[in-house]
């Protein structure tokens, strides 16, 4: 509990995780603004439909947990950042046992993923609200989407804060850990996704759309919804990826000096 | 009683031994120097003792265990390794209140620690504002922040200045009065004659000598016999 507490402290005492949370909500909140506008530009709009479709509508404001790449960065700065600034050696000598000391910062993590995606997708629900007044015509959104979304939101960001802090720990250096999980999240999944689409549902993106339960199809994008797993079986999913990262985590910081 | 033990230590880095069968004791209550030239093995045989490193083969025991298993360590040894081990962008007064929070220790332990090393007005500075000697101050705060009864100090006077040195003599001689046992390595020879009791010169990884300042000197100066032991060691 001790640690808890000190990595929260540790946490909270660093500008940058504020920083981080800013540019979330900013994040969030852009992708779900200007979605509706980008939808109504476009002649087949995007090849989704238009806004007088309820899923078109719900997919504006499954944008929402876009933010979710924060929450791994999140977690890439919880154990990189101390091999980066050196405080590796204080923490460790104050608490020797390293599996204790990984446990809580996995554990903080996911607290501080969760705290920032519900927020940042809070914050695009409204901006796609905001949004979406500039289409009276515009369907209702389904009452489901905000269910899934929130959860969704929920289960991404403690799953991302735990995948962003057990790459930290297995790779130490800070910028090698945010470049990989940034080429794998923003370059290599959508190539993945676009050689092998089947196999897309259980990358990452992947999961997260499931959870959303969006039911849309865009040949533009080469996304089908429907073909993607149920919200229960993607957190299942999700929640595999963060213990197997987790337990590589804990091998990996027992076994290797602290430099 | 012991306070530290090093028993047939070794660790090697590829086929590189840096420490190498290396046996030595800290008594207890007294202010050892650990002593030996650039890349003898000193900071790899403190590494090992406080669980940073994993030993190849031997052991290093602190208060009669391994450093991992003594509860809170903390509040029963201090440790300075190095003045790199602060976040740049937290100030003095945070960057040891998370320490603090680690070892069950509240915010007035660290006032007070601050004033002990005569940084309380910096309290609220940014630490990468501050200078190598207050660095050194801070990691020296850190160490003592749990009252420890054993204090293990790597170079503790790299980079500071005539009256850091001057002061840093006043703080190891103020702990060592309160009982506190001390194993100090340094480069200044000179400075620690004037404050320990024992000596361990480790070269190439193993032990070259060890015990009392008087034994280890036989009437010379630290600096003379260093010289002697490790054949013109630069230290």
């Amino acid at each position: 509990m001790r640690l808890v507490a000190a990595e929260f402290r540790k946490l909270t005492y660093q500008r940058a995780m504020w920083g981080l949370l800013i540019a979330g909500v900013l994040f969030a909140m852009l992708g779900t603004i200007a979605t509706p506008f980008i939808i109504d530009q476009s002649a087949d709009g995007l090849g989704f439909g238009t806004l007088a479709e309820v899923a078109v509508v719900d997919s504006v404001y499954a944008n929402a947990i876009s933010a979710y790449i924060f929450s791994v960065i999140v977690g890439v700065l919880i154990v990189a950042g101390e091999f980066r600034h050196g405080t590796a050696v204080a923490t460790f000598v104050a608490a020797p046992r390293r599996g204790r000391v990984l446990l809580a910062k996995l554990w903080v993590a996911a607290i501080a993923g969760l705290i920032l995606q519900v927020i940042a997708t809070a914050a695009g629900f409204g901006a796609g609200a905001l949004g979406m007044m500039a289409f009276p015509d515009a369907a209702t959104p389904s009452v489901d989407i905000f269910i899934n979304t929130s959860i969704g939101a929920v289960v991404s960001g403690a799953v991302l804060g735990i995948l962003g802090a057990a790459v930290g720990a297995l790779l130490r250096s800070q910028i090698l850990a945010l470049m990989s999980v940034l080429i794998w999240l923003f370059a290599i999944e959508p190539i993945l996704l676009l050689l092998v689409p089947d196999q897309g549902k259980y990358f990452l993106s992947g999961l997260i759309t499931s959870m959303v339960a969006l039911d849309v199809q865009s040949e533009q994008f080469n996304l089908d919804t429907g073909d993607f797993l149920s919200p229960l079986v993607s957190i299942g999913f999700l929640l595999a990826y963060g213990a197997v990262f987790s337990i590589l985590a804990l091998i990996s910081s027992m076994r290797r000096d602290i430099e | 009683m012991v306070a530290i033990v090093f028993r047939d230590l070794t660790k090697t880095y590829g086929k590189f031994p840096a420490v190498n069968n290396f046996s030595a004791e800290v008594k207890p209550g007294r202010v050892t120097g650990f002593l030996g030239p650039n890349g003898a093995g000193k900071s790899t045989a403190l590494r090992c003792l406080v669980g940073l490193a994993k030993p190849t083969s031997g052991k290093a025991r602190i208060l009669g265990k391994r450093y991992p298993q003594l509860k809170n360590p903390s509040t029963r040894v201090g440790v300075v390794l190095d003045s790199r081990g602060f976040h740049p962008g937290l100030t003095g007064y945070q960057n040891l209140r998370v320490l603090a929070s680690m070892a069950g220790l509240g915010g007035q332990r660290v006032e007070e620690v601050l004033a002990q090393v005569e940084l309380s007005d910096a309290r609220n500075k940014r630490v990468k504002g501050y200078s190598l000697g207050m660095k050194q101050r801070l990691s020296l705060a850190a160490a003592i922040l749990g009252n420890p009864e054993v204090l293990i100090l790597d170079e503790p006077a790299n980079g500071l200045d005539p009256a850091g040195i001057a002061w840093l003599r006043g703080f190891i001689s103020a702990q060592a009065a309160a009982g506190t046992t001390v194993l100090v390595s340094s480069h200044q020879l000179a400075e620690l004659q004037n404050t320990v009791d024992d000596v361990i010169i480790i070269d190439h990884g193993q032990l070259i000598a060890a015990g009392t300042l008087e034994d280890i000197t036989a009437g010379q100066s630290l600096e003379q016999a260093f010289l002697r032991l490790t054949q013109g060691g630069v230290s």
